[in-house]
């Protein structure tokens, strides 16, 4: 079905087949900009992904569209302290807050479209 | 205006990914989706697997960028195989299995294995309809492995460590490989193994005879 060697390129088209879709029913013809939420846990890169689409959107409704990318840092709840945490890195090993480790991670694994701007 | 969506963008491909496990499940069949950096040994040790299955009715898809040698490798020893070429992606996607997935005789088999391409980023996140997915790192890959690929050890359910015949001649550290990988996963189940001596294979057959399967 897909024949790209990034995984990114696979993403932009899955994205850009949804948007597409979602425009046409809007009886719209032309989507000016689209939100996504990227976890950072996602194992999607968000420049690998802007890049990506860029090249997928050409002479799609999209063409013009600007992609808005919100990037979601990594959450979790840790039931030792009883707190909700974010940090900046990927995964961890242990609450950074009390270094316990029955923590549950809550976000950044997101790969989500949230709406469209469409004309 | 603005169009609310709110919906994932695999979507389309989770969505296959349940068609496909549907029809396995339909003939009974537990799947394992099978990953690894290229040259781990995948294919080894589903040679190896094979020859240690006695009772067990495998059944195995390859998927690979080109090529059809590791089919060939498996068909050698009397396994129905299906070679995926994915012409360039890194990955499989539900749909490529979609594709095959009649093309195995699904009404004799009670496991089928699909070997991933070789990749240790993007196989972990596209499902493709498996019951688990399992690891294979090769110990000469280096011990930063985990924590550099924390996703694919996060994801799967078992952790296999091929070439353990070569740990005399390396400076690996296989005690913080299997420390930092349970730190990712403490439910993983780590098997330490050599495809060339044959170690820790049956270790690893009996695990799989006790699952699920026809």
């Amino acid at each position: 079905m897909y024949k790209e060697k990034m995984h990114e390129m696979s993403i932009a088209l899955n994205m850009l087949d949804i948007v597409s879709e979602q425009c046409r029913r809007a009886d719209c013809t032309e989507i000016e900009s689209i939100h996504v939420k990227i976890g950072k846990a996602s194992g999607v890169l968000c420049d690998a992904l802007l890049f990506a689409f860029d090249a997928a959107k050409q002479d799609s409704i999209a063409k013009n569209a600007f992609l808005h990318i919100e990037e979601v840092p990594v959450t979790g709840f840790c039931s030792d302290c009883d707190k909700d945490f974010a940090v900046e890195e990927q995964y961890i090993l242990s609450c950074p807050l009390c270094q316990g480790t029955a923590f549950k991670i809550t976000g950044g694994r997101e790969l989500d479209i949230i709406d469209i701007e469409a004309v | 205006m603005k169009v609310k969506i709110i919906t994932k963008i695999l979507e389309a491909n989770d969505r296959i990914a349940l068609q496909n496990r549907n029809i396995f499940d339909e003939n009974g069949i537990f799947v394992i989706n099978l990953m690894s950096a290229p040259g781990a040994g995948k294919t080894s040790l589903l040679e190896q697997t094979i020859r240690k299955s006695s009772g067990m009715n495998i059944g195995i898809i390859e998927g690979d960028i080109a090529g059809s040698d590791d089919a060939e490798r498996i068909e050698r020893l009397d396994i129905p195989v299906v070679q995926i070429n994915t012409g360039g992606a890194c990955h499989l996607d539900a749909n490529m299995i979609n594709e095959v997935i009649r093309d195995l005789p699904l009404d004799t088999l009670g496991i089928v294995f699909i070997e991933n391409v070789g990749n240790l980023v993007c196989p972990a996140e596209f499902k493709v309809g498996e019951d688990i997915k399992v690891m294979l790192l090769s110990i000469t890959e280096g011990h930063d492995k985990p924590l550099k690929y924390p996703l694919m050890f996060q994801e799967s359910s078992a952790l296999i460590l091929n070439k353990i015949d070569l740990a005399p001649y390396t400076d690996v550290d296989i005690e913080k490989i299997k420390k930092d990988s349970l730190s990712l996963n403490p439910a993983l189940r780590i098997f330490e193994i050599s495809c060339r001596t044959g170690q820790g294979i049956q270790n690893w057959v009996d695990w799989l005879k006790r699952l699920p399967q026809k």
